[in-house]
């Protein structure tokens, strides 16, 4: 699955992996920021922040061909779009749509990338975004592969039993999301008292403290000055 | 109908994150109030089951296939307020790990799918006392309500979009909702011989909560994208409206006041402080929002999945 090799790339130990999420993350924004309001002639500061992307992908010493084609995976979308748009007598207009499109993704990318999900939920928090609604992230990541796989168990055991589920009537699939649905909601109240069991009050306890070195603040600030800097001048 | 960044204009994409932000705060504390923060565990697999559910081909004729949504579903098994916690958290993840749907749009995709969707598509489950007929129509509106809403951001944001395209795009999403309407029941009906009672019986018009809250929120949101298209500006001029800008202005007078003197060759630069500044009143507006709304605890800084699960 594509999220493991970003989840194991996300384990790395460059500068980069090592700085504060909430530090990457206001990063991330500002440069996301300064892409959404490019205005239609500024290839120079697109292809300026493409440069400083792939550096910081290579920086990162993540793998620098896979990272660029995984940013990829919004250009179905864009690519709708952008035909729309030509279509409509605007060509520059939608080659911006794409390039605007991929920047954001490889940001995005490059993000979770570099911080491994916890922390990045951490920083979020740390953001004072809401807590219960990150508690539900912290369970609905870490229970996700674990039900894509029960799901792709069951189809196995369908495919062992009935040679092929491609053919599967609209009343067994109703079934096998049923099926699905009752499992899960018997793992969730196992889960569920198997921790009121060890004491949960509500929330998880902390492992490990996660302070904001003086560090990540620079690197925030240096970053954001650079986007805004470059947005400035180049376009 | 995840939007991604970079087709959405700033003034649209900005109000509503202004709207999706409070609205999930108060949902928030509604669903932990009405679901006890015990049962976190519970909404976080739902939502995975969600993403495993989709693997799930529903065969839809002419040999191609469709796939559960789920807004709906969410919302009669878990109530709507839970299930809007469940759908954002859903997209946050979409969009954090899988890149489907931007970062900065994501207030937008959370109010379309996670806020517009749950509610509207519990309303017709909740005025039909949740017969078939409303698991139904509520499946159908989610999705259709969802898609419409994707589809008028991009035309408000001035993606050009053909009237032949539109009505395309029109029988496409009907088409859609009703697939996802036929898919919920079936599965709500299997659930239903499986384990009897698995949803939540509406009381009656008890969601007239939930009815004011969309109603408002939809208000809110039309009225945001109203005036900003109408101003030059929407995070801008929303500022300025509130009177808040002119106190951010005398905080941050040395400087603003130095850089639009200094490099005023640059009107970008006025406007892209401006900007930055809006987004900052935005996160601070949000964060005094949210913190009167939600019981406040000692902030956690870290946190680490539970392994201690089962």
């Amino acid at each position: 699955m594509r999220h493991v090799r970003i989840d194991r790339w996300s384990r790395g130990e460059s500068y980069f992996h090592t700085l504060h999420a909430a530090a990457k993350l206001v990063a991330a924004l500002t440069l996301l920021l300064c892409i959404a309001t490019l205005s239609v002639r500024s290839l120079v500061c697109c292809a300026v922040y493409l440069m400083v992307l792939t550096v910081s992908v290579k920086a990162a010493r993540l793998p620098v061909g896979r990272v660029l084609l995984s940013a990829s995976a919004v250009l179905p979308f864009a690519v709708c779009f952008a035909i729309i748009t030509a279509l409509s007598g605007e060509p520059d207009r939608a080659a911006m749509l794409l390039i605007r499109g991929y920047l954001s993704s490889l940001t995005a990318l490059l993000l979770i990338s570099t911080t491994p999900m916890p922390d990045l939920l951490a920083g979020l928090e740390w953001l004072r975004a809401p807590r219960f609604l990150v508690q539900v992230m912290q369970f609905l990541y870490r229970y996700l592969l674990v039900l894509i796989e029960e799901a792709g168990a069951m189809r196995d055991a369908a495919e062992s039993r009935a040679g092929s589920v491609r053919s599967l009537a609209v009343r067994q699939a109703a079934g096998a999301a049923g099926v699905l649905f009752v499992r899960s909601w018997g793992r969730a109240q196992a889960i569920h008292r198997a921790m009121m069991a060890r004491g949960f009050e509500g929330h998880i306890p902390r492992f490990r403290e996660f302070p904001l070195q003086r560090s990540d603040v620079a690197f925030t600030l240096v970053a954001a000055a650079l986007t805004v800097g470059f947005r400035t001048v180049l376009a | 109908m995840h939007i991604p960044d970079g087709f959405l204009s700033t003034r649209v994409w900005g109000t509503m994150d202004v709207v999706a932000a409070p609205a999930v705060a108060l949902l928030a504390k509604r669903a932990q109030r009405e679901f006890d923060h015990h049962k976190v565990p519970l909404m976080g697999v739902m939502g995975a089951f969600i993403f495993a559910a989709q693997m799930i081909n529903f065969p839809v004729g002419n040999g191609t296939s469709g796939h559960l949504v789920g807004a709906a579903l969410l919302a009669y098994t878990l109530g709507p307020a839970a299930a809007s916690i469940v759908m954002t958290a859903i997209l946050a993840t979409q969009a954090l790990i899988f890149q489907d749907g931007g970062l900065l749009a994501l207030g937008t995709n959370i109010f379309n799918m996670a806020i517009a969707g749950v509610w509207l598509g519990y309303l017709p489950f909740a005025m039909l006392r949740g017969g078939k007929a409303g698991v139904f129509l509520g499946g159908m509106l989610s999705l259709l309500v969802s898609a419409s809403l994707a589809l008028t951001e991009l035309l408000a944001s001035g993606v050009p979009i053909p009237p032949a395209i539109l009505a395309l795009s029109g029988a496409l999403f009907v088409v859609s909702a009703v697939i996802e309407g036929a898919i919920t029941l079936a599965v709500v009906q299997a659930l239903e011989r499986m384990q009897p009672g698995v949803l939540r019986q509406p009381k009656g018009l008890n969601s007239r909560t939930g009815l004011v809250l969309g109603a408002t929120s939809a208000a809110l949101a039309a009225a945001g994208i109203f005036v900003a298209s109408t101003r030059p500006d929407g995070i801008e001029s929303l500022a300025q409206r509130t009177g808040i800008w002119s106190r951010v202005t005398t905080v941050f007078r040395a400087p603003m006041a130095d850089y639009q003197t200094t490099l005023a060759i640059t009107p970008w630069l006025g406007r892209s402080l401006a900007g930055l500044a809006g987004l900052a009143l935005v996160y601070v507006v949000c964060l005094v929002i949210s913190r009167m709304l939600v019981a406040s605890r000692p902030p956690l800084s870290a946190a680490a999945t539970p392994r201690e699960g089962v």
